[in-house]
């Protein structure tokens, strides 16, 4: 399906489900009616071309808007990744763990290995706020108050402190891999382990990190491919308006 | 049986591949990349066997970086924009090539793969490589262990890279849990 202004919203979600994933992070409320992609996004605040980018990515799969991705403000796709995290950290991760706790109580094999995979799976989640705090408490903050400072006249004094002795290409540098585990982990389990006594259990498990995985593929490729090129191209303006 | 990743920017040529290869029998998995950022992420998280790349891509990173980004056994294949002369090498293929033409190339480098590959499924970790991996395992770091084993760490470089592409699996703690699961080193060695 080509995705236009006029698409009405209740179709798109329809043609493609997994596009609930977009309007969630983008805070869209449900209640569609007969409205269209352009009306949603005009009443809820949301760039339309932001919101087709995005879900023309989501959907084809096919081109990578990165480009198109830089051209708005950097605080959109901040606040766009901030609540896939919240996401992530209210939501998906939690409820793994839940389930493989349930898992594990149902293993009657008299092994150790789903108290294992939970004993896994928690070291990830440790590694995973971690990476996700740096973002949320270090980048993130000085994202914005790099674009924020930008626009002024005069940037604020502490900031282009900080400004002249950082760069975002640090923050790429040891940008960690997220995924990793998560493959492993379902790999292990995939191959290695065979399901205990509940099956549905065990393959409900498997599909969600599955999903998440994919899910944090595409998050790591708009941080990395849109969200640091965008802010390396910021910082060099910010320092031709701002030299020392 | 391979997986694959097609690495071009041209939308056509792209989809044709595409289509060719979903018919195409010892293909496993298949992605396409378009954007050559998007290409590099691919490959780090795919992981392809064969990566059709049209030559005339410029990559963001070095064609060695490229290089350590692959598995050991992973094979280039190079799309060309021009035709080819009579004696292009096996791994060259054609924006003009027919179909014919286009199968037998592309088949041929699945079937190598595809008879090294059967090999390996019977083929277990060797008796080396679980003794390497126990020692993964254990925690020691690659450089220990060469000076434990009397080897190269480069050699436990090469022998590391054949476990996790055998096994599936990429990090320490994934390779400790392998263990543990399998009885390569017990619950006690590690607390
Ligand atoms: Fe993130
Ligand atoms: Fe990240």
């Amino acid at each position: 399906m080509h995705i236009s202004p006029h698409t009405k919203m209740s179709d798109l979600v329809q043609s493609d489900f997994e596009l609930l994933a977009v309007l969630q992070r983008l805070k869209i409320p449900f209640g569609f009616k007969e409205k269209s992609i352009q009306t949603i996004c005009r009443e809820e605040g949301i760039d339309l071309n932001f919101f087709l980018n995005l879900a023309r990515w989501y959907h084809e799969r096919d081109f990578f808007p990165g480009e198109t991705l830089m051209n708005h403000p950097v605080k959109w796709l901040v606040k766009y990744l901030r609540s896939t995290h919240s996401c992530y950290i209210e939501y998906h991760i939690p409820r793994i763990e839940e389930e493989i706790i349930r898992m594990e109580s149902l293993d009657r094999s008299g092994g150790h290995n789903m108290q294992l995979m939970l004993k896994f799976f928690r070291e990830y989640i440790s590694e995973f706020t971690t990476h996700i705090q740096l973002e949320e408490e270090k980048i993130f903050p000085y994202i914005l108050s790099l674009e924020e400072n930008f626009e002024k006249e005069t940037p604020d004094p502490e900031f282009l402190k900080t400004a002249r002795g950082y760069t975002i290409k640090d923050f790429l540098d040891e940008h960690s891999d997220i995924e990793e585990k998560l493959v492993d982990l379902r790999n292990i389990l995939l191959k290695y382990l065979a399901p205990p006594s509940d099956n549905c259990l065990f393959t409900n498990v498997l599909i969600e990190i599955f999903r998440l995985g994919n899910d944090l593929n595409d998050h790591t490729i708009l941080e990395e491919n849109v969200l640091i090129p965008q802010v390396i191209k910021l910082e060099r303006d910010f320092h031709n308006k701002f030299p020392r | 049986m391979a997986k694959v990743l097609i690495a071009e920017t041209s939308y056509l040529v792209r989809k044709g591949l595409v289509s060719l290869l979903e018919q195409t029998d010892g293909v496993t998995e298949l992605k396409a990349a378009g954007h050559p950022d998007t290409i590099v992420q691919t490959l780090k998280e795919f992981s392809p066997d064969i990566i059709l790349l049209n030559s005339a891509i410029q990559m963001p990173v070095t064609h060695d970086k490229l290089l350590s980004l692959l598995h050991d056994k992973a094979r280039f294949i190079y799309i060309i924009n021009t035709p080819l002369p009579e004696d292009s090498p096996a791994n060259h293929i054609s924006v003009f090539d027919t179909k014919n033409k286009l199968t037998e190339k592309l088949s041929h480098h699945l079937r190598q793969y595809e008879s090294a590959e059967e090999k390996e499924e019977t083929e277990e970790l060797t008796p080396r490589e679980k003794l390497i991996l126990k020692h993964v395992a254990l925690g020691y770091t690659n450089k220990e262990i060469a000076t434990k084993l009397f080897i190269s760490t480069h050699t436990v470089i090469s022998h590391r890279k054949n476990i996790t592409r055998k096994l599936d699996i990429k990090t320490v703690s994934g390779l400790t849990v392998y263990s543990l699961i399998n009885g390569i080193i017990k619950m006690e060695d590690i607390q």
